[in-house]
């Protein structure tokens, strides 16, 4: 069955392009111009994935990504014009999962969504512990003692990537291969976004991480 | 009068003006310091001596023990005072007011008192001497009309004569001493003994003045001395003449009592000190109003301009009155209007056009985006088109490229320019982002048949950096010394110190001379304008280098000769904030290193073919933190 992928774009030519390249890698894209109409037509065409642009008339770009991961995990990529790390980080910030900076090539456009479309590894029945918190690996959970923390699937893949191996600092470059599957080195700004979303979400005080721990000058592990 | 009282001459000294003394024929040529001086500043100079010696020592003691103490604190005193007279033109002014004040009022009131002084004493001593003359020869005439009957008679005479003498003055309380003359060849008058008011004896009597008296005929001397009066002891002029009653010759002083004089003198003097001292703290408060108001508009102005300087335009002096001050005031105004008008405008225009390549920039993306993904999905089918399509294609897709290159340089520029550039600075280690840059610039190098060698010690070297942009610009600096190395190899050179870590990379290429050196951080210049083009890239690189290294604090510079290569060095700062005291490598290479000669720090050669870091000289891993300077590894 096709990968069904929602383009969000206001700019009709760039919109077919991308369809055109979709089509030619196989996949089913789904076009809505307007950032009012976004989370309808979310909901109507139920997508394996969204690339959203994130300068839209109407509503703009970070708001529809925000709908969106109200109501869903599916992953989500921003293309924006503006490489600016407030914008990136904004963009990241509102739940997105990846970027790609236009201008960007067809083969990086369609790595990025493959990368994110990725079939999740049929997962053994796994729990993994970092402090406190208790990772069910095939069930996708994660929990404090009996309470719940929901996470997007690429912070839970984050999660257990860290988790995995807490004995291993992580680079930003290993974390963007292992997490992202990126094989050449992408922004590593990726990393520290989604860690700093990470933390928010299962640290107690996030100011004062006791899962996720910094490791000056080289990157992340996972804490004791 | 014919025979002028004669004084008693005065040992010379340092204060011999003060005595109107007209000195006598027959003065004795001996003379005594003591009585000399405490005829002018009798009594109270002995005492006021002793007092000041005792008080002296007692303050000595204290300023000992206080100065051991309050050393460090006048030392400070002292040094301030220093730097304000080096700094503040009022300060100086109104000292130097002050400390000339303080001495001309010195010198007049020394004076005054002087002269003052000095006619008071001659007052009293020209009334003692007529007075003296008068009751001598009141004496005289009575002693001379007495009849010598018996001895009581006689006494009471003589004692109520002399005691008509005494306290008879209308001003001067007078006394009396009346001795007989020694050493007379008439036979005594046994009756009448030598004689002296209370208190008195005849010690009170200068020897020189006695010896003056003694010897002389019938005139009259003085000489100053000390009675003692009650409990102290006051100034006095004693006059002396000779008397002769019966036939006996006696010595006969009067003594004239000072006091008042001395007290008048010490009042008046009181009076001048005290309005010196007014006159001199009013004067030290005139002269520092006036210099006040020239000097605080200077200042202000000094000020105002130091704060223009600093970027507060909007800063202005105020202008009060319309004299020189004012129009100073006035024009500096004026300037600093202008000033601000011209920067304003200026800042608004950058801004403006800042803003407008930005905004083009962003709007050119999307449509290139589209641009872009049509040439490659045309390039990627090009093998279905006949040769004229197939090679439009491939121009198309290569100029998209550059043209895409041409913009993200463009925009980053713009982005500098707009001041929206961020440091997002983190420690990391500097030596991966280094191998980093080297393994990607690797197939490129091969491209051109060089080798990329780094010089670094083995432990990593952590600084607070951007990541992203230190890559940015290390790969534009080895790219651009293999791109210009014409297949010599590229040294790359890390080595740190306790603030900063340096990075020198250097080719053996054509090189370039100084003055390209200067400008090679410029933007769109090429040093060959032929040349450039083939080798791509925007001509913008160096500069966004540059950009980069600023936002961190850091030094980029470019050293280069014709014929023997360049050498770029990157040196930033080991801790974001901190200052670069100076770089840990050299810019200036004193030698080029050949391939092949065996280095003795460590080395990672990058050769062309595999991009994998080989440690080559295995022998000096130990000292390798002695790293690299090119002077070193000689």
């Amino acid at each position: 069955m096709k990968a069904r992928i929602l383009v969000v774009d206001d700019d009709e030519a760039l919109a077919e392009m991308i369809g055109i390249v979709l089509r030619n890698d196989g996949f089913d894209p789904v076009f809505c111009a307007d950032g009012g109409q976004a989370l309808d037509i979310f909901r109507s065409s139920k997508p394996d994935l969204v690339l959203l642009d994130l300068m839209l008339p109407g509503v703009d770009g970070i708001e529809v990504c925000r709908q969106i991961r109200a109501e869903s995990d599916v992953p989500i990529v921003m293309l924006t014009a503006k490489s600016d790390t407030s914008d990136v980080v904004r963009g990241l910030e509102s739940g997105a999962d990846d970027y790609v900076p236009k201008p960007f090539k067809p083969a990086e456009l369609v790595a990025r969504v493959r990368a994110r479309l990725r079939p999740g590894d049929q997962k053994a029945p796994e729990t993994l512990r970092i402090a406190d918190i208790t990772i069910d690996v095939a069930g996708h959970t994660v929990k404090r003692s009996d309470e719940r923390i929901s996470l997007t699937p690429l912070e839970f893949d984050l999660l257990v990537a860290l988790a995995r191996k807490p004995w291993q600092v992580f680079t930003r470059e290993l974390l963007l291969e292992q997490v992202w599957g990126y094989r050449h080195a992408a922004d590593t700004r990726l990393v520290n976004v989604h860690v700093q979303r990470l933390r928010s979400k299962i640290e107690r005080d996030p100011e004062a991480p006791e899962v996720v721990l910094t490791v000056r000058g080289v990157g992340y592990k996972a804490g004791s | 009068m014919v025979s002028a009282t004669k004084q008693v001459p005065e040992p010379s000294g340092p204060e011999d003006a003060r005595e109107p003394g007209v000195p006598a024929a027959k003065a004795p040529e001996h003379t005594d310091a003591l009585a000399a001086e405490l005829a002018r500043l009798p009594f109270r100079a002995r005492i006021w001596r002793r007092r000041g010696i005792i008080v002296g020592l007692r303050v000595a003691r204290l300023v000992t023990i206080g100065l051991r103490r309050l050393l460090p604190a006048l030392r400070y005193l002292g040094k301030s005072l220093q730097r304000r007279w080096r700094r503040s033109l009022q300060f100086r002014t109104v000292l130097t007011t002050l400390m000339l004040a303080v001495t001309s009022f010195g010198a007049v009131g020394a004076y005054l008192s002087n002269q003052i002084a000095n006619n008071l004493f001659q007052e009293r001593l020209t009334q003692a001497e007529s007075e003296t003359r008068y009751n001598v020869k009141q004496v005289q005439d009575t002693f001379d009309g007495a009849q010598v009957t018996d001895q009581s008679s006689v006494i009471t005479l003589v004692y109520d004569t002399l005691n008509a003498v005494e306290g008879r003055g209308s001003v001067i309380q007078r006394r009396y001493v009346f001795e007989a003359m020694p050493e007379q060849t008439k036979p005594r008058n046994r009756w009448v003994e030598s004689r002296a008011s209370d208190q008195l004896t005849v010690s009170v009597i200068p020897p020189e003045l006695r010896k003056a008296v003694q010897e002389s005929g019938k005139d009259q001397y003085w000489a100053s001395t000390v009675i003692p009066v009650g409990t102290e002891d006051r100034p006095g002029i004693a006059v002396g003449n000779k008397v002769t009653f019966n036939g006996t010759v006696y010595e006969l002083y009067l003594i004239y009592d000072l006091n008042t004089a001395q007290q008048t003198l010490d009042e008046i003097q009181g009076v001048l000190l005290a309005g010196g001292a007014v006159l001199v703290l009013m004067i030290g408060a005139i002269a520092w109003y006036v210099t006040r108001n020239v000097v605080s508009p200077v200042s202000h102005a000094a000020l105002v301009s130091e704060k223009l300087a600093a970027g507060q335009l909007q800063e202005r002096m105020v202008v009060k009155g319309e004299d020189e001050v004012a129009r100073l005031g006035a024009s500096f105004n004026h300037m600093a209007a202008s000033l601000q008008e011209q920067i304003t405008q200026l800042a608004t225009l950058s801004q403006m056009q800042q803003r407008f390549v930005s905004d083009v920039s962003h709007e050119l993306r999307t449509p290139l985006t589209t641009v872009r993904m049509a040439a490659e999905v045309l390039y990627d089918a090009r093998h279905d088109f006949d040769p004229i399509n197939k090679r439009s294609a491939e121009l198309l897709y290569n100029q998209v490229e550059r043209f895409q290159s041409l913009l993200a340089d463009l925009l980053e520029i713009s982005r500098f320019d707009a001041g929206v550039a961020m440091l997002d600075a983190e420690p990391e280690d500097i030596l991966q982002v280094i191998a980093h840059v080297i393994e990607g610039a690797a197939p490129v190098a091969a491209e051109y048949g060089s080798e990329i060698i780094l010089r670094a010690p083995a432990e990593g070297i952590v600084a607070e950096m951007d990541a992203r942009r230190i890559d940015r610009i290390l790969r534009n600096l080895i790219l651009n010394a293999v791109e210009h190395g014409e297949g010599k190899p590229v040294i790359v050179t890390v080595a740190a110190n306790q603030s900063a870590v340096g990075i020198a990379v250097r080719d053996q290429g054509i090189g370039m001379t100084p003055a390209e050196a200067a400008r090679v951080f410029d933007r769109f210049w090429r040093a060959d304008p032929a040349r450039a083009r083939t080798t791509g890239g925007s001509g913008l690189g160096l500069s966004i280098a540059m950009e980069d290294t600023k936002l961190h604090n850091g030094w980029l510079q470019a050293w280069g000769k014709k014929g023997s290569g360049a050498n770029f060095r990157l040196t930033i700062p080991l801790r974001q904030g901190e200052e670069i005291e100076r770089s840990p490598v050299q810019l200036e290479p004193e030698e080029i290193i050949l391939p092949g000669v065996p280095q003795e720090n460590r080395m990672v050669v990058v050769a062309p073919g595999p991009a994998v870091p080989v440690s080559a000289s295995a022998a000096s891993v130990g000292q390798s933190g002695a790293a690299a300077t090119p002077k070193e590894s000689s």
